[in-house]
């Protein structure tokens, strides 16, 4: 199949297609014996992006048929002298990685020393942009912004992408479910914070310290009575009786509305488990006056709904327990 | 040193709360009663148990009379009937409310004092 695929690409096809067919046979073709070095060349070309691709794509098109049937493609030029630059670099490739490439090509049945050349390039020119990311560690930020340009957008644009973001959802009683980060300050004028390239201006945080954080052992007696002091001492009185009412419902004061009947009493467990008691009957005598008089525990317990399950498990354990020990009494 | 005294100072002038604070019960047979009290909410599974046991006429009258015997020998202020309702300002025995818990007499000043909600002098 490849081959076939190969001769199509010779008849001279569209570019984007053979570019296409191309990656696409690199990968199919060696993947069963140099799983290893091919996934690093592909994860290396993961971070290249389109605009980069396409160039090195187009370039490697102009070496194979030294013909120009590109169309608007204006740094034709600028790509030639790049590619020359490229090729004068002295510093050298990983030698790991010029094997790669080598086995790569070697996996062509033609043009096996083109397809290498190509590759070889194609590292380079992603070892370069690395190093350029490498060096740019202190960036001058007039630099930076003199690139950006404010984006213009009509107000009617941005009122609309505002009340997309806050979406317009009620719940039942009228309260709007917000969704979850409040993202919407970082849309202002079309510009988002997560997106677009980053600057590399801030330095993370030394992961040393917070695993130091995190090994401390628990917090002593002392560190808890002075958060509580720092608590106590910074309270401030509540301003209004909204913040009072607050502080209520927090402490527990003030039931929370709308009122819920079963504020405290939820134990989670289904309706069966109340009813259906007989099976913590099993240690019980079947025949007999005891066996009568725990129906009827179990009758009444099942109609009662203050007591958990908890409770009335531990009901029905204390009679057990109860009448183990009265056993000499019972035999008569 | 001086930011623990700093705090401490903070927290003894903030106590000084407006509303009445009482550290003490009002007498001795109020503190017994609340004795009683606790007592019979600790006691209260078990005696309802005896008693079920007791009040029986399935089970046979060995174990109840064991069950007579068991009950009596609980402590005896764990039993609900010793507790009594007394007003909760001035620990009076007689004369009290029982929605306010309160006794006539202090009742009737917070009411004409307006601190009762809804309560109003009766005329018709």
């Amino acid at each position: 199949s490849t081959s076939s695929v190969l001769s199509t690409t010779k008849d001279g096809s569209t570019a984007s297609t053979e570019s296409t067919t191309k990656v696409a046979s690199e990968d199919g073709a060696v993947e069963t014996p140099k799983q290893k070095l091919l996934k690093m060349i592909g994860n290396m070309k993961v971070e290249v992006t389109t605009k980069r691709k396409f160039q090195q794509l187009k370039e490697q098109e102009i070496k194979k048929q030294d013909t120009n049937k590109q169309e608007g493609w204006d740094r034709e030029s600028s790509t030639f002298q790049n590619t020359a630059e490229d090729i004068q670099r002295s510093e050298p490739l990983n030698p790991e990685l010029v094997r790669a490439a080598s086995a790569v090509a070697s996996s062509f049945p033609h043009r096996r020393e083109q397809a290498e050349s190509e590759l070889l390039a194609q590292l380079r020119r992603h070892e370069e942009t690395t190093d350029k990311q490498r060096r740019g560690g202190i960036i001058n930020i007039r630099n930076v912004i003199s690139e950006m340009a404010v984006k213009k957008q009509s107000p009617a644009q941005r009122s609309m992408r505002v009340s997309n973001l806050m979406s317009l959802e009620m719940d039942e009683d009228g309260r709007r479910i917000k969704p979850g980060k409040p993202s919407s300050h970082s849309f202002d004028s079309g510009r988002s914070l997560k997106a677009g390239r980053r600057l590399n201006i801030f330095t993370k945080a030394s992961p040393e310290t917070e695993n130091a954080m995190r090994t401390e052992s628990l917090p002593t007696i002392w560190d808890l009575e002075f958060a509580k002091e720092i608590a106590t001492v910074t309270e401030q009185p509540p301003r209004n009786g909204f913040e009072e009412m607050i502080q209520w419902t927090e402490e527990g004061i003030l039931w929370e509305f709308p009122i819920d009947n079963e504020a405290g009493m939820d134990d989670g467990a289904e309706f069966h488990e109340h009813i259906f008691l007989e099976k913590h009957l099993k240690d019980f005598p079947k025949q007999g006056p005891i066996r009568h008089f725990m129906e009827l525990v179990i009758c009444g317990l099942s109609k009662n709904p203050y007591l958990s399950v908890k409770q009335k498990i531990e009901h029905i354990e204390w009679f057990r327990n109860y009448f183990e020990e009265k056993k000499e009494f019972l035999q008569e | 040193m001086a930011a623990s005294a700093l705090l401490w100072a903070l927290r003894a002038a903030r106590q000084v709360l407006p509303s009445q604070t009482r550290s003490y019960y009002v007498d001795w047979r109020m503190l017994r009663d609340v004795k009683r009290r606790k007592l019979a909410y600790e006691y209260a599974d078990e005696r309802l148990r005896i008693n079920a046991i007791r009040k029986n006429t399935i089970l046979p009258k060995e174990l109840q009379e064991v069950a007579d015997k068991e009950i009596a020998a609980l402590p005896r202020d764990s039993c609900p009937v010793r507790i009594h309702n007394r007003c909760v300002l001035t620990s009076r025995p007689r004369g009290v409310k029982r929605r306010w818990r309160l006794s006539r007499i202090v009742f009737r000043h917070f009411a004409d004092h307006g601190q009762m909600s809804g309560i109003q002098r009766a005329m018709w």
